[in-house]
């Protein structure tokens, strides 16, 4: 009898199963759910009813149910139950676990939110809710419903189609769709009956589309309205001259604009590209008459200073074949600067043993001439004369003083003082070099007045006749310009060489026969000086 | 017309993992066996104490 009783009620709960799994098979999960509680009411030993709710719990959502379920399942047969696969699918994977534990505790939060009446709240966690698990169904059918409370039907209604996608026979859900599509205007996509009842204009619809209200013109045949088509055609008229008056000169005048700014640039760009070609230019030719000119120089050194060895080699060998030979040498060495050679070259040593044996008679012709010069106050010429005369004897110090007397009337005192000194320091003892210290202290102290200038000259013309001349060194003044004037007639007159014919000559006083001595032995060293100066203090007696 | 203060009361926080034993301690697992069985009991009780009474 207890047997026949418990194999009724376990025909019963198969059937129930039965009922449950095709419910399930077609995602009627609520269905499912239903029939396998009844199936387990009629014998909770069915091992196959509760495994298969506890999955359909698990696909719903209600993972911890779905877990319970499981367990039991085991309790109540430890061996071959599937329940055991369940679970260690959900034991293998913590971090599922823990998100579905996550998405539950959300839940709880939003509908506590739900009971405290923060909606908005809810709203925004159930959304995360959803994010972590979309088939989270209880979920979404709270979302619906506060949707359908803020008045949001179509969003209410999504949730409900998603939850009746999950959930075929979600009675709630169902439910919750009917109501929003209750609110909104049936076939025609999100309108609401009430917005539309209420707009009293044909023309235009108005309608929310969740919080938004659109207003959309109601759709007519352009061609039924011709007005309208007239209104189009105005404004495209209106939009083409507006256009074409406001705003093509607006950007017409801009690009132009832009474009003189940008030539501006350029332009000055240009003009500094300009003018740093024209300094690299100037740079250029700078440096191109540098290069000239350091050319030249280079050639002209080297020229001169091979044409002197030239030069000295020719005389020297003329010199060689036949010392008398002066005129040949003196054109040999015309036009060389003997001061060129380096000191302690052997060219030096040549010139110097040349000029000891010929440098008197060489520099003698130039002497003459330079004191030809000085006397026509040609200073150029004679400065130039005497200085080629003080290159062949440098020893001769009346035509060194002669040379610095010219320097000084020529106007180069420093040349001036230059020779000056070298008398004072190379013939001490020789009466130009006292009559050098004077030059020089004239100099000094009158730093070159007139008046000076005209009594150098009278000294100077009185030196060049009689360098040496004891007694004119004390004269000064127009009488002994005179003398000198007088004396250059003498020094011309080659009779008055001899002592006796002065002598004879009345009309000659002393210093001119003095100053004629002198002229004539201009280029004699100064030893030839003292006894000229015998001489002359014999004429002086005379 | 939803109420939803009504529809509210429909749902109930979901279970969640640190419950899941009290659930499975405090589930009510009877059967109709073990009702039918009750009912037996309950039944032989009852005519027993009426033999008594008599």
């Amino acid at each position: 009898m207890a047997i026949a009783t418990s194999k009724k009620l376990e025909s019963f709960s198969n059937f129930f199963y039965n009922d449950g799994l095709e419910k399930a098979g077609v995602r009627d999960l609520t269905g499912a759910i239903e029939s396998l509680q009844q199936s387990l009411r009629m014998d909770k030993n069915n091992i196959d009813a509760r495994n298969l709710l506890g999955l359909v719990y698990y696909e719903t959502g209600e993972v911890v149910a779905a877990l319970s379920e499981w367990v039991i399942s085991k309790n109540l047969r430890p061996e071959d139950n599937i329940a055991d696969d369940y679970m260690d699918m959900v034991r293998n994977s913590p971090s599922k676990l823990e998100d579905i534990n996550q998405t539950i505790k959300k839940f709880n939060i939003a509908f506590n939110y739900c009971r405290q009446g923060s909606l908005d709240l809810a709203v925004i966690q159930l959304k995360k809710v959803l994010s972590l698990n979309p088939s989270f169904i209880k979920a979404h059918l709270l979302l619906a419903l506060l949707y359908l409370k803020a008045g949001n039907f179509d969003r209410a209604k999504t949730e409900a189609q998603k939850v009746l996608k999950l959930d075929t026979g979600n009675l709630m859900a169902k439910r919750y769709l009917k109501e929003a599509d209750n609110m909104l205007l049936p076939g025609d996509g999100g309108k609401l009956v009430s917005d539309v009842a209420s707009s009293g204009n044909d023309e235009i619809i108005r309608y929310n589309s969740g919080n938004e209200m659109i207003i959309q013109p109601r759709k007519q045949s352009v061609l039924t309205k011709s007005g309208s088509i007239w209104g189009i055609v105005l404004g495209m008229v209106l939009g083409i001259a507006a256009s074409c008056f406001l705003i093509l000169p607006q950007r017409i005048a801009s690009i132009t604009s832009n474009n003189d700014q940008k030539i501006a640039d350029i332009s000055e760009i240009s003009d500094s590209k300009t003018a740093q070609i024209g300094e690299n230019e100037q740079k250029i030719k700078t440096l191109e008459k540098q290069v000239d000119n350091l050319k030249k120089e280079a050639e002209g050194y080297s020229g001169s200073k091979s044409a002197a060895v030239n030069s000295l080699m020719k005389a020297s060998s003329i010199y060689m074949n036949d010392p008398s030979n002066i005129e040949d040498m003196k054109n040999a060495l015309e036009a060389v600067d003997l001061d060129t050679f380096e000191n302690g070259s052997p060219e030096v040593e040549l010139r110097d043993s040349l000029m000891e044996k010929i440098g008197p008679q060489l520099a003698q012709p130039y002497y003459k001439k330079g004191a030809e010069e000085y006397k026509k106050k040609d200073y150029e010429n004679a400065v130039k004369d005497l200085a080629k005369a003080y290159q062949y004897n440098k020893k001769d110090v009346t035509i060194l003083f002669n040379l610095a007397n010219s320097y000084k009337e020529f106007g180069d005192v420093d040349k001036a003082k230059e020779k000056y000194d070298i008398i004072i320091r190379e013939f001490p003892t020789s009466q130009s070099a006292a009559s050098a210290k004077t030059k020089l202290a004239e100099i000094n102290n009158t730093g070159g007045s007139d008046n000076a200038g005209d009594t150098n000259n009278a000294d100077i013309e009185s030196n060049v006749n009689n360098a040496d001349n004891t007694n004119n060194a004390g004269n000064t003044g127009n009488t002994k310009k005179k003398k000198n004037t007088e004396n250059t007639s003498n020094a011309n007159n080659a009779s008055n060489n001899d002592n006796a014919e002065n002598a004879n000559n009345t009309d000659n006083n002393a210093d001119n026969g003095e100053n004629a001595d002198n002229a004539d032995n201009g280029g004699n060293p100064e030893g030839d000086d003292n006894a000229n100066n015998d001489d002359n203090n014999d004429n002086a007696d005379n | 017309m939803i109420n939803f203060e009504e529809e509210l009361k429909k749902f109930k926080p979901s279970l969640e993992i640190e419950d899941a034993e009290d659930i499975i301690y405090n589930q009510d697992l009877d059967d109709m066996s073990d009702v039918l069985i009750k009912l037996l009991k309950d039944a032989k009780q009852e005519t027993e104490s009426t033999k008594r009474s008599k």
